[in-house]
C-alpha cells in the first residue's frame, strides 16, 4: 500500500516537474522578453541626445532603436563562405531533413495521446491493452527518430552558422530570446519525453495512468510551443516586423515573434505535421502489413495502418483551409508576394501543389473504397463507387487545370490566345474552390460509408435520417457548384468571399453529418464483422502513397513559401547578395525534393527498423482475429 | 413510399433554408453582398 502511495507521489511530482520545465523557460526569459523597457533606460543614462527612434515596418507604431541594422552583405567568403558547391542547395537539404524529422516527431506523440487515452476510456479490456500497446509502439519510433531530429537540428545551425554567418548572426540578434527559450524548452521535451517513455510500465492503471496520460499532454503542449517558436523565424523572413526599415529591432519582442503570418502559418504546420504523422505511420503499418508472415501479424498492421490514415486524414481535411487562409493573409500582406505565388514566377509550382493534394484524396478515397471490401454488408455500397470515381475525377481535373499554358508562337496561334477556349476558363479560382471543396465533400461521404459499412441503423427515425443525409449531401454539392459558377459573374471584390460559404458547405458536411451518422449508427445491427487483414494488397500501396506524397507535398510547398522572398533573407530588410539569389527552374527544384523525399524515406526505414528491434505486440482482440481463417466470426467493435 | 416523398421534401426544405443562410450570412459577415447579381 505504502509503496503505492510512493508511486503515485513520485508520479505526481514528476508531472508537477514537467508543468514546472513547461514555464521555466518563460520565467528566465522575463527580463529579455522587457530587453525593450530596459534598452531605453541604459540608453538614457548616455544621455538624451543618443535615443533614436523607429518606426516598425508593420505595426506602424514607433520604438527606440535597440539593435544594429540588417548586414549589407557583398558576394564574398565574409558574408557567404562556401564550398565548390552551392550553398543554398546544402541549406535546403539540412533545413528539409530537419523538417520531416521534427513535424514527425511532433505528430507522433500526439498521435500517442490520442490512442492512449482511446485505451483508457475504453470499456473492452483487450482492446484497451490494444490501444496502449500500440501508443507505447508509435512512441519508440519516435523516440529513435527525436534523436535524429536533434542531430539534424546541429547540422542545420552548422551549416547556418558556416555557410551564411551574417544572415545568422542578424536573425540570432534580433532573436537572442526566443532562442533562448527554444533551447530550454526543447530539454523540457526532452525530459518529459524520456520520462514519459521509461514511465510507460510503470504506470499502467488507475490513477497512475492518467497521470502519465497528462504527462503526454505537458509534452505535446511543449512540441506545439517549440514549432510555434520556429515558425516565429520563417514568419520574420516572409513578413518582417518589430524592426524598423533597416532592420533595427526596435525593443519589442512580442511584435517580432506575432508577425502577419505568424498565426496562418502555425496552423498550416500543425495540420500538416499530424496529417503527415499520419501517412508516415500509415506507411510503416503498410509495410509491416506487407511483409507479414501470419494473418495475425497482416489483421494487426492492417489496423494499425487504418488508425494511423484515419488520424491523418482527419488532419488533411482542414488542412486545405487553413492553406486558403495562409494565402488570404499573404495577399493582405503583400499583394505581389501573393501574385508571385500563384499568379506569377510560382504559380506552376501551385500546379503541381494541387495534383499532390488531389492524389492525397484519391489515394485516400481508394484506400476507403478498398476497406469496404473487409466488411461483410458493405456490398451495397460498392456499386455507386463509380459515380464518387466521377465526381472526384471531374473535380480534380478542374483543380489541376492551369490558367495559361507553356506554348510555341504557333500553339498559341491555333489556340486563339493563352487561355484555351473552353478549358480555360477552368483556371480561375472560382473553379479551382469548387474543385477541391466537391473533392473534399467526397472525401467525407467515402467516410461516412466506410463507417455505416456493415451496419444497418436500427434508430426509429432512420429512414429520414437516411433520406436527410442524402439529400443533405446532395444540396451541399449544389451549392458548392452554384457558387463556383455565380463567381463568373459578379465582380472580383465579391466573388473573393464566395469561398467562404464553399468551405461552411463542405465543414457542415463534416461536423453535421459525422455526428448524425454516429447517432444513426447506435446500436445498429451488424452485417458482419470487419475482417482485420482482409483488405487487398493494392490498398496497401495506396497507404504508401498517400505518405510519400505527402512528404513530396510538404517539400514543394516548403520551397514555394522560401522562394516567395526572391532575393531577399528578410523579405525588403535584408538582401540576399549571394551569387544563388535567383529562383530555381521548376525542374531542378523537383529534382531537388525528390531527392528530400528519397532521403527522408530511406533514413526513416532505419528508424523504423530499430523502433522494431524488441518491439513486442499484444494479442489481436476478438474482431482482429475475426479475418483470420478458422477464427470464429466476432462482431466489429468499431473502426 | 409517401413518407419518403415526404421525408424528402421536409429534407430538401431544412438544406435549401440551411445552406442559402449560410450562404448570405458568411457573405454579409465579410460585408459583401450575396445578392448582387440579383439586385444589379
Amino acid at each position: 500500500m505504502g509503496r503505492v502511495a510512493g508511486k503515485k507521489l513520485f508520479s505526481v511530482m514528476a508531472l508537477c516537474a514537467m508543468i514546472g520545465l513547461l514555464l521555466l523557460p518563460i520565467a528566465v526569459s522575463l527580463p529579455s522578453l522587457a530587453i525593450g523597457a530596459d534598452a531605453p533606460d541604459a540608453v538614457k543614462k548616455d544621455g538624451e541626445a543618443k535615443v533614436e527612434k523607429g518606426r516598425d515596418v508593420y505595426y506602424k507604431t514607433e520604438g527606440i532603436v535597440v539593435g544594429a541594422p540588417a548586414p549589407k552583405t557583398t558576394d564574398g567568403p565574409k558574408d557567404y563562405p562556401r564550398y565548390n558547391f552551392e550553398s543554398r542547395v546544402l541549406l535546403w537539404f539540412a533545413n528539409q531533413q530537419h523538417l520531416y524529422y521534427g513535424s514527425f516527431v511532433l505528430a507522433v506523440p500526439i498521435f500517442c495521446m490520442v490512442i492512449e487515452f482511446m485505451g483508457v476510456v475504453s470499456k473492452d479490456k483487450a482492446m484497451a491493452k490494444r490501444y496502449d500497446q500500440l501508443a507505447h509502439d508509435f512512441i519508440k519510433i519516435s523516440l529513435t527518430a527525436y534523436s535524429l531530429t536533434a542531430i539534424l537540428g546541429g547540422v542545420l545551425i552548422f551549416t547556418f552558422l558556416t555557410l551564411y554567418p551574417a544572415f545568422f548572426g542578424y536573425l540570432s540578434s534580433i532573436f537572442r530570446p526566443v532562442m533562448h527559450i527554444y533551447a530550454l524548452m526543447f530539454i523540457a521535451e526532452s525530459g518529459t519525453l524520456y520520462i514519459y517513455y521509461y514511465g510507460w510500465d510503470k504506470m499502467t492503471t488507475g490513477f497512475l495512468k492518467w497521470i502519465h496520460l497528462s504527462m503526454s499532454v505537458i509534452l505535446n503542449v511543449i512540441g506545439t510551443l517549440l514549432m510555434f517558436l520556429a515558425n516565429s523565424w520563417i514568419g520574420f523572413m516572409m513578413s518582417p516586423a518589430g524592426v524598423d526599415e533597416q532592420g533595427r529591432f526596435l525593443g519589442n519582442i512580442w511584435h517580432v515573434i506575432h508577425t502577419a503570418l505568424w498565426n496562418p502559418l502555425n496552423v498550416h504546420r500543425i495540420l500538416g505535421n499530424m496529417a503527415f504523422g499520419g501517412g508516415v505511420v500509415a506507411a510503416y503499418a503498410a509495410y509491416k502489413f506487407l511483409a507479414s508472415k501470419t494473418d495475425e501479424d497482416r489483421a494487426h498492421y492492417d489496423w494499425m495502418g487504418y488508425i494511423a490514415m484515419a488520424l491523418g486524414v482527419a488532419f488533411l481535411i482542414p488542412l486545405p483551409f487553413a492553406g486558403y487562409w495562409l494565402m488570404r493573409e499573404v495577399y493582405a500582406y503583400r499583394q505581389q508576394m501573393g501574385i508571385t505565388l500563384m499568379g506569377g514566377l510560382l504559380a506552376w509550382l501551385f500546379i503541381i501543389q494541387a495534383t499532390m493534394i488531389g492524389i492525397l484524396f484519391l489515394s485516400t478515397n481508394y484506400y476507403l473504397w478498398q476497406a469496404l471490401g473487409r466488411m461483410r454488408g458493405a456490398e451495397k455500397y460498392q456499386r455507386y463507387i463509380k459515380y464518387l470515381v466521377f465526381v472526384l475525377c471531374c473535380g480534380y481535373l478542374v483543380f489541376i487545370t492551369p490558367h495559361t499554358i507553356v506554348m510555341t508562337p504557333a500553339e498559341l496561334k491555333a489556340m486563339g490566345g493563352q487561355q484555351h477556349p473552353v478549358l480555360g476558363n477552368y483556371g480561375v479560382m472560382s473553379a479551382k474552390n469548387g474543385g477541391i471543396n466537391v473533392i473534399i465533400t467526397t472525401t467525407i461521404l467515402s467516410f461516412v460509408w466506410y463507417m455505416r459499412g456493415n451496419k444497418v441503423s436500427t434508430v426509429s427515425w432512420s429512414k429520414f435520417g437516411n433520406i436527410f443525409m442524402g439529400v443533405f449531401f446532395a444540396c451541399a454539392y449544389v451549392n458548392i457548384i452554384w457558387l463556383a459558377i455565380y463567381g463568373y459573374y459578379i465582380p472580383a471584390n465579391v466573388r473573393v468571399g464566395l469561398s467562404v460559404p464553399q468551405v461552411a458547405t463542405t465543414l457542415s458536411c463534416l461536423f453535421f453529418m459525422f455526428p448524425l451518422n454516429s447517432a444513426m449508427m447506435k446500436g445498429a445491427k451488424q452485417m458482419g464483422a470487419i475482417e482485420w487483414g482482409k483488405i487487398s494488397v493494392r490498398s496497401q500501396y495506396a497507404l504508401i502513397m498517400l505518405a510519400t506524397a505527402f512528404t513530396w507535398m510538404m517539400g514543394l510547398m516548403g520551397y514555394i513559401r522560401s522562394s516567395v522572398r526572391l532575393f531577399w533573407h528578410v523579405n525588403e530588410i535584408m538582401r540576399d547578395n549571394s551569387p544563388w539569389a535567383y529562383t530555381h527552374t521548376v525542374g531542378f527544384a523537383a529534382n531537388m525534393i525528390s531527392f528530400n523525399v528519397l532521403f527522408f524515406w530511406v533514413s526513416i526505414l532505419f528508424v523504423f527498423w530499430l523502433g522494431s528491434i524488441g518491439m513486442k505486440r499484444a494479442p489481436a482482440p476478438v474482431e482482429a482475429k475475426a479475418g483470420v481463417p478458422g477464427g470464429a466470426p466476432q462482431p466489429a467493435g468499431g473502426h | 413510399m409517401g413518407s419518403a416523398i415526404l421525408y424528402g421534401l421536409i429534407s430538401l426544405a431544412i438544406c435549401i433554408a440551411y445552406f442559402t443562410a449560410v450562404d448570405h450570412f458568411l457573405m454579409d459577415s465579410q460585408g459583401l453582398d450575396f445578392w448582387y447579381l440579383f439586385r444589379k
